[in-house]
């Protein structure tokens, strides 16, 4: 009788957090089938859901077929676009997660402790050397060396004693962020093909003018990211109780951080290359669904991928029906909308004294 | 047959410039209630650390289960112990099962998931620990108490046949402190080890089948509690000046300190107390205290002064139980009354018991009355006892004065 009441309530939590998930994954669907018929060109949602039908093979011909224009609009414009945002959104949303367990802190975010800034950074680099016509990999690579500089930048200088204090990690990560822009903007700069539109892209992140071959370029490495991260949740949950706690049931811990930080580093890198550097997505998604889900990482992971892809895709919709045909880069509405969440953050942290 | 499960050989630990512990030899065996005791500073956290392989030894060697402790891997070395750390913050609002979950890391692959069966473990042992109904509650809303006994559960889950816990009370109150000694208690009863740094030597005493005293860098004392806790010890390592004895209403081993007082001036001064049913009891503490050497009497057996004569271990002439002072102890108790340099007789109820008391204090060459209670209220005797008092305060050798008047004209001296 004990034994039915105790699987239950686990069940319980568990079927919690599936229906989170489904609900999110509808939502999103939601979102993106709104946001690809949304726009100068409204295009019918029925006529949306049959032009991306058609390109799913077994279930093609299930789909009346839709004018040309249309065509055009939604499956080379429209479309990538916004799978280039959800892909962003799931590396950014997990990232910021796992960094934020990684670090102790609720604090943490991709964009906060400088990673987006050091990936920026290197895929700038690449560009301005130009190396990028050589392969497509080597600016991924470059935003990769540039991501992990940048963190083991902001490590090393606000480490003290073996801990990261959430204040120094802050001032730290703001440090090497401005750094980073710095260079970044110099680059831009110095080289010949500057145009306001590329230096845009690389300091506030946007998805205009993203193409299939953006998607084709992130899909693999952003979903191969996240499927490790999540296969390492469950390490995850045991090393945010605290270094000494995780060593003593035998946990690699300095391995294990090195790890975990490496992958959401190089999935975030990823997403750069993609985006621009866009902010707060890491820091309020995860927070938001450690409230829902609860700080399991084998289900607040998958779902902060999800709610991350869903914000994004909503502030890039949110930033194109603003003032039509203007358009605000998703870089600028995340940050208008995550500053604020930021700041009662750190306010409510400074309160309580410590991780809530 | 007891199987040794922990082998400490020569043992160093340096950290940085500074010796933190010396030269330690020790082998403990399986069932056994291991506590370190030692003042702030000596070590004991250190030792806990090493033994478990968290601080690396600058010389000797330390065995688990027969095996050099370098050599265990990481997940070996947590399937054979567990470690219960000082202070735990859990964070991000995980909840009790959770945590008590995470005691099963070591048993899974990387890829795994917990179990059922992982799951039944933890469950049984929230059940041990009695905080099997906040299975769901989230740890960091939770008193001191219960977060400690989610945490033994956890310590417990991991199943290992040793468990460390550093200072688990400290934060506690006292039903939880006894309440965390007790579960370890019953944990050695199944053949566990437990190790546990200590700071209450009385908790420590009464529940741990042996103690190991560490003091300046070393080991001073390993053994039984009742060798480890005495007077010399204790002042060896805490340099502390504390009657150790066997506390009759609990049956614990209890300890009282008291200020040291190393260039004692009242070490030659002989004072003899005339007491009995436990009207001596602060008497005997406050000039025990002061340094002066005691003798105490006639006292019937298993009265509250003859226990506090016993702590402080004090010579007491005794008499029989329910009858008068006989004979030889009247005539033993005048002698020591005469040659005492004073004598304290305490607001003694008189009876047909120990009348010959009041009669022996005449022999006083200075005899201090304490009187808090009228002599009328103390005579049982149907007035002989109020005769005898008031003769006796009239001597001239006499001074009569109140408890507080007492402590206050000790002080002057």
């Amino acid at each position: 009788m004990r034994e039915t009441i105790l699987t239950k309530t686990q069940g319980n939590r568990a079927k919690k957090a599936w229906k989170i998930m489904i609900v999110l994954s509808i939502l999103l669907l939601g979102m993106i089938v709104f946001s690809i018929s949304w726009g100068t060109i409204t295009v019918p949602w029925e006529d949306t859901v049959a032009i991306i039908g058609q390109h799913v093979p077994v279930i093609s011909g299930y789909f009346p077929s839709v004018n040309a224009e249309f065509q055009a609009v939604v499956w080379n414009i429209r479309l990538p676009r916004v799978l280039v945002g959800v892909l962003v959104g799931a590396a950014l949303g997990v990232s910021g997660a796992v960094m934020q367990g990684v670090f102790g802190n609720p604090l943490a975010d991709p964009g906060i402790i400088g990673v987006s800034g050091g990936a920026s950074f290197g895929a700038v680099t690449a560009i301005a050397l130009g190396f990028t016509s050589l392969s497509i990999f080597i600016m991924p690579v470059f935003a990769l060396v540039g991501a992990l500089a940048a963190v083991s930048a902001t490590v090393f200088l606000s480490m003290s004693r073996g801990k990261i204090p959430v204040m120094t990690l802050l001032l730290s990560g703001v440090a090497v962020s401005m750094l980073m822009g710095a260079l970044t903007s110099g680059i831009l700069t110095l080289m010949n093909e500057y145009r306001v539109r590329e230096y845009l892209f690389w300091v506030v992140g946007g998805l205009d003018y993203r193409r299939w071959e953006h998607v084709y370029l992130a899909v693999g490495p952003i979903l191969i990211g996240l499927i490790i991260l999540c296969l390492l949740a469950r390490h995850l949950n045991v090393l945010v109780l605290g270094e000494q706690e995780a060593r003593s049931v035998g946990v690699p811990v300095v391995a294990l951080r090195l790890l975990l930080l490496f992958v959401a580093a190089a999935t975030t890198a990823m997403a750069v290359c993609v985006s621009g550097t866009i902010g707060f997505v890491g820091l309020i998604v995860p927070h938001i669904m450690r409230i829902i889900v609860g700080p399991e990482h084998r289900w607040l992971l998958p779902s902060s991928a999800l709610a991350g892809a869903l914000f994004l895709v909503f502030c890039d919709t949110l930033g194109r029906m603003i003032f039509p045909p203007n358009e605000i880069r998703v870089g600028i509405m995340t940050a208008l909308l995550g500053a604020p969440y930021f700041l009662y953050l750190l306010r409510k942290t400074q309160q309580s004294g410590g991780i809530s | 047959m007891t199987q040794e499960i922990i082998t400490v050989r020569n043992t160093s630990i340096v950290l940085g410039e500074k010796t933190i512990l010396e030269n330690i030899t020790c082998s403990i065996s399986a069932g056994e209630f291991v506590g370190i005791i030692g003042p702030n500073g000596a070590g004991k956290s250190t030792l806990l650390l090493a033994l478990r392989g968290f601080v690396p030894l600058s010389a000797g060697e330390v065995q688990l289960a027969g095996r050099p402790i370098t050599t265990l891997s990481d997940k070996e070395l947590a399937r054979h112990v567990a470690y219960m750390q000082q202070e735990v913050n859990v964070g991000f609002g995980f909840t009790a099962l959770e945590v008590v979950l995470t005691g099963r890391y070591p048993y899974l692959k990387w890829w795994q998931h917990e179990q059922a069966e992982d799951k039944a473990i933890a469950h049984r042992y929230m059940e041990f620990t009695g905080v099997e109904a906040l299975a769901d509650k989230s740890v960091h809303l939770m008193s001191g108490g219960e977060k400690q006994r989610v945490l033994l559960a956890k310590v417990l889950a991991q199943e290992t046949p040793l468990i460390f816990l550093d200072e688990p009370t400290a934060s506690l109150d006292l039903v939880y402190q006894e309440e965390i000694f007790r579960y370890c208690q019953l944990i050695t009863k199944q053949g566990k080890t437990v190790l546990i740094v200590a700071h209450d030597l009385k908790l420590a005493a009464k529940f741990c089948s042996r103690l190991l005293l560490l003091a300046e860098n070393t080991m001073i004392a390993d053994g039984p509690p009742e060798t480890v806790i005495t007077k010399e010890n204790l002042q060896a390592a805490y340099g502390l000046h504390a009657a150790v004895f066997m506390n009759k209403v609990t049956g614990n081993l209890d300890i009282h300190t008291y200020a040291a007082n190393d260039d004692n001036p009242n070490k030659d001064t002989n004072v003899h107390i005339i007491c009995g049913g436990g009207s001596g009891e602060k008497i005997i503490r406050l000039l025990y205290e002061k340094g002066y050497r005691l003798t105490l009497g006639v006292i019937q057996p298993g009265d509250a002064d003859a226990n506090a004569a016993e702590a402080f271990h004090l010579p007491c002439l005794l008499g029989q139980p329910f009858s008068s002072i006989d004979e030889l102890s009247a005539q033993e108790n005048r002698r020591k009354i005469s040659e005492a340099d004073w004598v304290v007789l305490s607001d003694l109820t008189y009876g047909e018991q120990n009348i010959d008391n009041l009669q022996a204090a005449f022999m006083a060459k200075k005899l201090i009355v304490i009187e808090d209670t009228p002599i009328e209220k103390r005579d049982f005797l149907e007035g002989q006892a109020i005769e005898l008092y008031t003769k006796l305060v009239e001597m001239p050798q006499v001074t009569v004065m109140t408890f507080p008047q007492f402590i206050t004209s000790l002080e002057k001296h």
